[in-house]
C-alpha cells in the first residue's frame, strides 16, 4: 500500500463528513442524557423519521400510505416545515415517552425509548414503504474536482453546517441565560428547581434541541446515503460509541469522540481493511475505556468508601 | 320477544353444533387448500426484497387460483407467510413457526446466509424447499429436497469474470463485495475465476452489513490503479449508493455487476451513476421467452410498476408455478412424491429461462449480461453454463 497525499486528503475530508454526522448524533445523545440521565436509545430514528417527512413534500413523487404524493414543495419550506413537524414530535415523544415514567428511574425510560424505536420504524415501513427513496441533492454539481480530489458538495456543507451548530452550541450555553439554565439543569435538578428554574420545560426544550440534531443529522446525510428505516441505525450505534469514547455526558467530548471516529474508521478502512470499518470504531471504544475509562475529556468520579 | 329456557339452550346447541362443524362452505366440501410456506424478509434492511416476493408469490397464485385447468384437484393455494426478518435468527424462528403450519413446500428465503442458517432444520423435514438464494454453497448443504431456482453464482461470477477479461479487456480488476455469505460466495467465485485467465485482482474489498460511506473501499481500489471493478451485493440500495459514491470519488473504469445491480430500485435511485455499468441478470425485460413477457405485463398491470429482474420476484413466481405443475403432473401433494417430480424437471419453461434440475437441485443453468443506460438494461450476450 503506497502512501498517496491526494488519497490521504480525500480520505480525511470524507472521514470528517461523516465524523461530523456521528458528533451531531452523539451531541443529542449527551444532551438527553444530562437532562434526564437516561441513554436514548432512538436517537438513530430521529434522523430517519424527518429524512422520510421531509422526501414526501420535496420528491416530485412518493407514495405515502400507497397513495402517491406530488407536493414538490420549495426547498427551504420543507426544511422549515420538517423542522416544525419534529419539534411537535419531539415535545410528543417528552410527554408520552418520558415524562409518565420520569419518577420511576433510568430503566422504564431507557425501555420506553427502545420501544419508540421500534415504534418509528415500523411505522416508517407502513407510512413510506420497504423502498429505498432518492434524496434530491441541493447542488446541481456531484463533486468539485480539484487536483485530483474529488470533493462531494454535500460533504463540505455537512462539515460547514456542523461546525456552525458546534458555535451556535457555544453561544447558547455560555452566552444565553436558556443555555445556562439547561446546564444548570443538567448538573442538579432539584438545585435547578430551588433556583427557579421551570426544570420541565428546560428538559423539553432539551428533547426538541435533540430532536432537531437528529433532524438536521438526517437532512444532510439522506442525499448521499438514501432513505431507508434502517439508515439511522449504524449511525446511532457509532454515535454512542462516540459519545463514550469523548466521556459520556461531555459535550465537547461528543463532538471529538464523533470526528475521531469518524475519521479513523476511514483511515482504517483504507490501511487496514475495509472488512474492520465497523470494528475499528469500537477497538477505538474499548481503547480508550481500557486506558481512560471515564472517556477522553470525561471526569473521574470516585465513590466514597 | 322473550326466549325461553327450553328454546335458549336449544339455540346454544345449534350454535356449538355450527360452530363445531365450521362454516357453510366447509360442511358443502370446498376443497381443502394447498398451504405453501413463504419466508420473506418483510421487516429490516432487505424488506424491500421481501415485498417483491410477496408480489411474485401473489401474482402467482392469483393467476393459479383464477384458471381451475392449473388447480389440482380444484384445490386453491393458500400462501402461509412468516417474517425472516434480516437476521439468522429471525428466520430460523420463523421456519420453525412455519413448519407447524402444515405447508406442503416451502417457499424459502432469498438471502444466502439465512437459508444456511436454517440448513440443520430443514434436513429434518422431508418436503420441498424452493430458494431464490444463489450462494453456491447452499445446494452443497446435505439439505434434501433443496432447489435452487435462479443462476448460482458460480454461473453469474463466471460469466461476469469472462465478460470483464475477454470483453472488457481487465488486466487489472478489482472485486467490492458485502461481507454476508452471498457477497463473499461471490467474491470467492470471481477469484477462482479470475485465476483461469491467470489474473489476481489488484484489490478485494468487502463492507460489512449497513455500511453506507463506502470511501475507504473505493479509494482502495482506485489506488490500486484497477482496469475494471467487480461488484458483488445483495442489497440494491447498498449498489446504487455505491454507485453513487464511485462516481463523487472519480473511479472511472468499467463496471461489471451481480444482479441487484440491474434491480430496479437500484437502477432509479442510482440514476447516471449507473450508466454504462454492465450486469449479470437472471433475465432481462423484452431479451427473453413469452413466459417472462406475460410475467412483465401482468406484473405491471397488477401492482402499477415493472418488475425488478431476477433477485426478488420472478424467480418465486416460478417456484409457485413449477409446484402447480408437479401437483397437476403427479395428482397429488405428497411431498416426497413432489421431490421426485421436481428433481425429474427438464425444459420447463419459465420466466428465468428454462428449468432443468441438476444433481444438486439447481434448475436454472444460463445469465444475461446486460448494459445500463437511462435506467435501463439491455441484453449485451447470454451466457450458459
Amino acid at each position: 500500500m503506497h502512501f498517496d497525499s491526494i488519497a490521504n486528503l480525500q480520505l480525511l475530508i470524507n472521514g470528517f463528513a461523516i465524523g461530523s454526522i456521528y458528533a451531531l448524533v452523539a451531541l443529542g445523545f449527551v444532551l438527553i442524557y444530562n437532562a434526564v440521565g437516561v441513554v436514548n436509545f432512538a436517537q438513530g430514528d430521529f434522523v430517519m423519521l424527518p429524512s422520510y417527512v421531509a422526501i414526501s413534500f420535496l420528491a416530485p413523487s412518493v407514495a405515502v400510505f400507497g397513495v402517491q404524493m406530488h407536493w414538490q414543495l420549495p426547498p427551504l419550506a420543507v426544511y422549515l416545515l420538517v423542522i416544525v413537524l419534529m419539534t411537535g414530535f419531539a415535545l410528543l415523544f417528552n410527554r408520552i415517552a418520558y415524562y409518565p415514567l420520569r419518577d420511576r428511574g433510568w430503566m422504564p425510560v431507557v425501555i420506553s425509548t427502545i420501544g419508540v424505536s421500534i415504534f418509528l420504524r415500523n411505522f416508517a415501513q407502513l407510512t413510506w414503504g420497504s423502498q429505498p427513496l432518492s434524496f434530491p441533492s441541493p447542488f446541481t454539481a456531484d463533486t468539485i474536482d480539484f487536483g485530483g480530489l474529488h470533493v462531494r458538495p454535500q460533504d463540505l456543507l455537512i462539515i460547514a453546517v456542523t461546525a456552525t451548530l458546534i458555535m451556535f452550541q457555544y453561544v447558547l450555553f455560555e452566552k444565553t441565560s436558556l443555555g445556562k439554565q439547561m446546564q444548570a439543569t443538567a448538573q442538579d435538578r432539584t438545585t435547578a428547581r430551588l433556583l427557579g428554574i421551570r426544570v420541565g420545560r428546560i428538559v423539553a426544550f432539551t428533547f426538541v434541541y435533540s430532536v432537531l440534531l437528529g433532524t438536521i443529522s438526517g437532512l444532510l446525510v439522506a442525499p448521499v446515503f438514501t432513505v431507508t428505516k434502517e439508515m439511522g441505525g449504524l449511525i446511532a450505534l457509532k454515535a454512542f460509541a462516540a459519545s463514550i469514547v469523548g466521556g459520556f455526558g461531555n459535550i465537547p467530548g461528543a463532538i471529538i469522540g464523533g470526528l475521531t471516529i469518524g475519521v479513523v474508521e476511514t483511515f482504517g478502512g483504507f490501511y487496514i481493511s475495509s472488512a474492520y470499518t465497523d470494528a475499528i470504531a469500537f477497538v477505538i471504544l474499548i481503547a480508550v475505556l481500557l486506558v481512560r475509562p471515564q472517556g477522553l475529556f470525561g471526569e473521574r468520579v470516585a465513590e466514597k468508601a | 320477544m322473550s326466549l325461553g329456557r327450553k328454546n335458549f339452550l336449544a339455540a346454544g346447541a345449534a350454535g356449538a353444533v355450527l360452530g363445531l362443524i365450521g362454516p357453510p362452505s366447509i360442511v358443502l366440501g370446498a376443497p381443502e387448500p394447498i398451504r405453501i410456506g413463504l419466508i420473506p424478509p418483510i421487516t429490516g434492511a432487505n424488506a424491500l426484497l421481501g415485498q417483491q416476493e410477496q408480489d411474485g408469490v401473489k401474482l402467482a397464485v392469483d393467476e393459479i387460483n383464477a384458471r381451475p385447468d392449473k388447480v389440482f384437484a380444484g384445490r386453491p393455494f393458500e400462501i402461509v407467510t412468516e417474517d425472516a426478518t434480516n437476521d439468522n435468527q429471525s428466520a430460523v424462528a420463523a421456519l420453525n413457526k412455519i413448519l407447524g403450519e402444515n405447508i406442503e413446500a416451502l417457499l424459502a428465503p432469498v438471502l444466502s446466509t439465512q437459508v444456511q442458517a436454517m440448513a440443520p432444520v430443514m434436513k429434518t423435514h422431508l418436503i420441498p424447499w424452493l430458494t431464490g438464494g444463489t450462494a453456491v454453497k447452499n445446494t452443497q448443504l446435505g439439505v434434501d429436497g433443496l432447489f435452487r431456482l435462479r443462476a448460482s453464482d458460480a454461473i453469474t461470477a463466471a460469466a461476469m469474470t469472462a465478460f470483464a477479461v475477454q470483453d472488457q479487456h481487465a488486466k487489472r480488476p478489482a472485486i467490492l463485495h458485502a461481507s454476508d455469505a452471498f457477497g463473499t460466495g461471490g467474491a470467492d467465485q470471481i477469484v477462482a475465476n479470475l485465476k483461469k485467465f491467470s489474473i489476481d485482482p489488484v484489490a478485494n474489498e468487502q463492507f460489512p452489513k449497513d455500511t453506507k460511506d463506502f470511501t475507504a473501499e473505493i479509494l482502495k481500489c482506485k489506488s490500486a490503479n484497477c482496469d475494471a471493478l467487480l461488484l458483488y451485493i445483495q442489497n440494491p440500495s447498498d449498489t446504487a449508493v455505491i454507485l453513487q459514491q464511485i462516481r463523487s470519488l472519480g473511479l472511472s473504469v468499467p463496471i461489471v455487476g451481480s444482479p441487484s445491480l440491474g434491480n430496479q430500485t437500484a437502477l432509479e435511485i442510482a440514476k447516471a451513476s449507473a450508466d454504462g455499468c454492465y450486469v449479470g441478470l437472471d433475465f432481462i425485460v423484452g431479451a427473453n421467452s413469452p413466459v417472462a413477457t406475460r410475467f412483465v405485463r401482468n406484473f405491471s398491470q397488477q401492482f402499477g410498476h415493472a418488475p425488478d429482474v431476477g433477485s426478488g420476484s420472478g424467480w418465486i413466481y416460478d417456484g409457485v408455478y413449477l409446484l402447480a405443475a408437479a401437483y397437476a403432473k403427479q395428482k397429488s401433494t405428497d411431498p416426497k412424491t413432489t421431490l421426485a417430480t421436481l428433481r425429474a424437471t427438464k425444459d420447463y419453461a419459465g420466466v428465468l429461462g428454462t428449468f432443468t434440475c441438476d444433481g444438486e437441485g439447481n434448475m436454472i443453468h444460463q445469465i444475461s449480461i446486460g448494459k445500463i443506460e437511462n435506467s435501463k438494461v439491455t441484453l449485451v450476450k447470454k451466457v450458459s453454463a
